[in-house]
């Protein structure tokens, strides 16, 4: 019998179980959200804190691989590295927030809101446990668990037209990036004879240490496989050319619902992107990264492209998206060395996209679905606040200097020119300047604009103001986007020791 | 002849992209659907076909993971395309055209 090491699973634990209880506690008592709410955050601050005890224990042991037995090759599941660690603080105070900004819509669905908080707290131990996986089949595992809890929140509010419509797309479109990923891992798996990362697995297999296994001349199965895996994972953080379904989904799904599918999605999407290519594959490096680059450059290029062209601020925000992910994945074309500059760039950026949609939130409602683009002219005379704070994320996304967008832009630029994609770079930086235009619009629209006469809420007379909940969530925005673009050192040091295993 | 696992894996790779080419073509929701099984399931007798060959057992492991995660999804599916068919009284995304831009 072996002792079972709880700390790396502790985070799922702690969320698993409090999704049921808050299940069990909306059917057998009557006691309204504040329950919930009780619930729920006390489980993410105390996943928040096992995950910060993660990072100390394994400053003071290493890395370890849960159930790691000898002999075991496949008992080990889960591996706890700084770089799982740091995706579990990420994911979970990104989730927690989103979970607050998301409150108003929960009270507003009512009885149904325990589930939007349960269905919530599943998909965010689905998103850890994608950094989290030391198996391509428990990666999988983790990515249905989050896009499946996701799609329903998609469709939360059943009454709302095109709720149901982006529900749709976003399941069809995020089943069959699944079934990629999955094949993907099958013929990873026919290739190498394993299904583990670490320990005895796919990467051991790469660099030539695996001898026990008969599988000489398959070496276009495995690039086959490490193909699909990348494609499979491309759609689920919207880059091009497997994007189609984001400006849909944004657009279609409840305001108050959007920031935990865009950013909770993105920040785990990356981490498993980085453990799958810089923790699995990295001595494939050569193999992988021309494709990468591809992927990359017509990810910032077509996501700048069609952002410009759009009248919703989610369905921009949705395009400014596929380009963001093309940024970090010019990072990730450096392997191990590139993932430093990505994680600073994802971790800023899920804060500033989380503000976005927040404000986009209490302008156009927590219920509704889209948010165009002419209800915000005029807002600086109607809520000084929310244009102030919609100003900052809009510079910080553009990536203006004394913000973390523009720190977070000069890392991945140099961890591109350092693996040798200078001509990646440049492209990046072209179209980081003609990205310019869309966030300035936004800003323009707000300042310099009069509203387009109409009554009414949800309207450019009305004058929207955030809630408490919302509040919260703008200010810790801010203070991510500006502190951490005045004072970047101590994240940048961080997130050096982030590495996969 | 003999039936090597080779054989299974490329009708395992043919079904895959039946299923595929049925997604991208098909235009009735719970048609794509099925076409979305059938690649899981493809992907099911690609992870039996190499265990088996390579001698190992997670394949047939992986298998069953499948299996459960694919029950999952149709539960939520199909309770999404009935949404989507008692507002709309349809099932073809041709009339799904509420978001474009």
């Amino acid at each position: 019998m072996q002792d079972i090491a709880f700390l790396p699973i502790g985070p799922e634990i702690v969320l698993l179980g409090a999704a049921l209880a808050v299940l069990m506690v909306a059917v057998t008592l009557d006691l309204g959200h504040r329950m919930w709410a009780a619930i729920s955050f006390t489980a993410l601050a105390l996943a928040i804190l096992l995950s910060w005890a993660q990072w100390i224990r394994v400053d003071d042991v290493g890395p370890q691989l849960n159930y790691g037995g000898e002999g075991v090759r496949t008992a080990s599941m889960v591996v706890m590295d700084h770089f799982s660690a740091l995706a579990g603080i990420v994911v979970f105070v990104v989730a927690a927030l989103a979970l607050l900004g998301a409150w108003p819509l929960v009270e507003s669905l009512e009885r149904r809101g325990a589930e939007f908080v349960a269905l919530a707290l599943l998909s965010i131990a689905g998103l850890h446990t994608m950094a989290a996986a030391n198996n391509l089949i428990l990666l999988f595992i983790g990515l249905e668990t989050a896009s499946i809890s996701l799609y329903v929140i998609a469709g939360i509010v059943r009454e709302q037209p095109n709720s149901d419509e982006a529900a749709m797309k976003y399941f069809l479109l995020g089943s069959f990036a699944s079934a990629i990923f999955l094949y993907g891992v099958a013929l990873v798996f026919a290739g190498t004879g394993a299904t583990s990362i670490y320990g005895g697995g796919v990467e051991d297999f790469v660099n030539g240490n695996l001898l026990n296994l008969l599988v000489n001349g398959r070496e276009g199965v495995l690039m086959a496989g490490i193909a699909l895996l990348v494609v499979g994972l491309g759609f689920k953080v919207s880059a091009a050319p497997f994007h189609q379904w984001a400006p849909d989904v944004y657009q279609g799904a409840a305001g108050g619902a959007v920031g935990l599918m865009a950013a909770g999605a993105k920040v785990a999407g990356f981490a498993a992107i980085a453990r799958v290519l810089a923790g699995a594959f990295p001595l494939a490096v050569d193999i992988w990264a021309p494709s990468v680059a591809a992927v990359a450059a017509l990810s910032v290029v077509l996501g700048t492209a069609l952002a410009i062209a759009q009248s919703d601020l989610k369905r921009m925000l949705a395009y400014s998206g596929v380009a963001h992910a093309g940024f970090m994945l010019t990072a990730l074309v450096g392997a191990k060395a590139g993932v430093p500059a990505m994680w600073f760039y994802l971790s800023t950026y899920a804060f500033q996209l989380l503000g976005a949609f927040t404000i986009a939130a209490a302008v156009s409602g927590p219920r509704t679905g889209a948010s165009a683009l002419d209800e915000y002219r005029g807002l600086a005379a109607r809520s000084p606040v929310l244009a102030a704070t919609m100003g900052v994320m809009m510079l910080s996304l553009a990536g203006l200097p004394f913000t973390a967008g523009f720190v977070g832009k000069v890392g991945v630029f140099a961890a591109a020119v350092e693996a040798g994609f200078l001509w990646l770079a440049v492209v990046g930086l072209v179209t980081a300047v003609a990205g310019l235009f869309f966030y300035i619009r936004v800003i323009v629209l707000m300042y310099f604009q009069q509203p387009v006469l109409a009554e009414g809420p949800g309207t450019a007379t009305a004058a929207p103001e955030p809630s408490d909940h919302q509040r919260i969530v703008l200010g810790v925005a801010v203070a991510v986007s500006i502190g951490f673009g005045l004072v970047p050192w101590p994240l940048l040091n961080l997130v050096q020791h982030a590495l996969p295993l | 002849m003999t039936v090597t696992a080779g054989w299974y894996m490329a009708l395992a790779a043919s079904l895959f992209t039946i299923g595929a080419a049925g997604l991208l073509l098909r235009r009735n929701a719970l048609v794509m659907f099925m076409s979305i099984e059938l690649m899981l399931n493809s992907v099911n007798l690609t992870f039996v076909a190499a265990g088996r060959e390579l001698g190992v057992l997670e394949g047939q492991l992986s298998v069953l993971f499948v299996m459960v995660v694919a029950a999952a999804e149709v539960t939520v599916g199909l309770a999404i395309i009935v949404a989507v068919f008692r507002n709309r009284a349809t099932a073809s995304v041709d009339e799904l055209t509420g978001l474009r831009g």
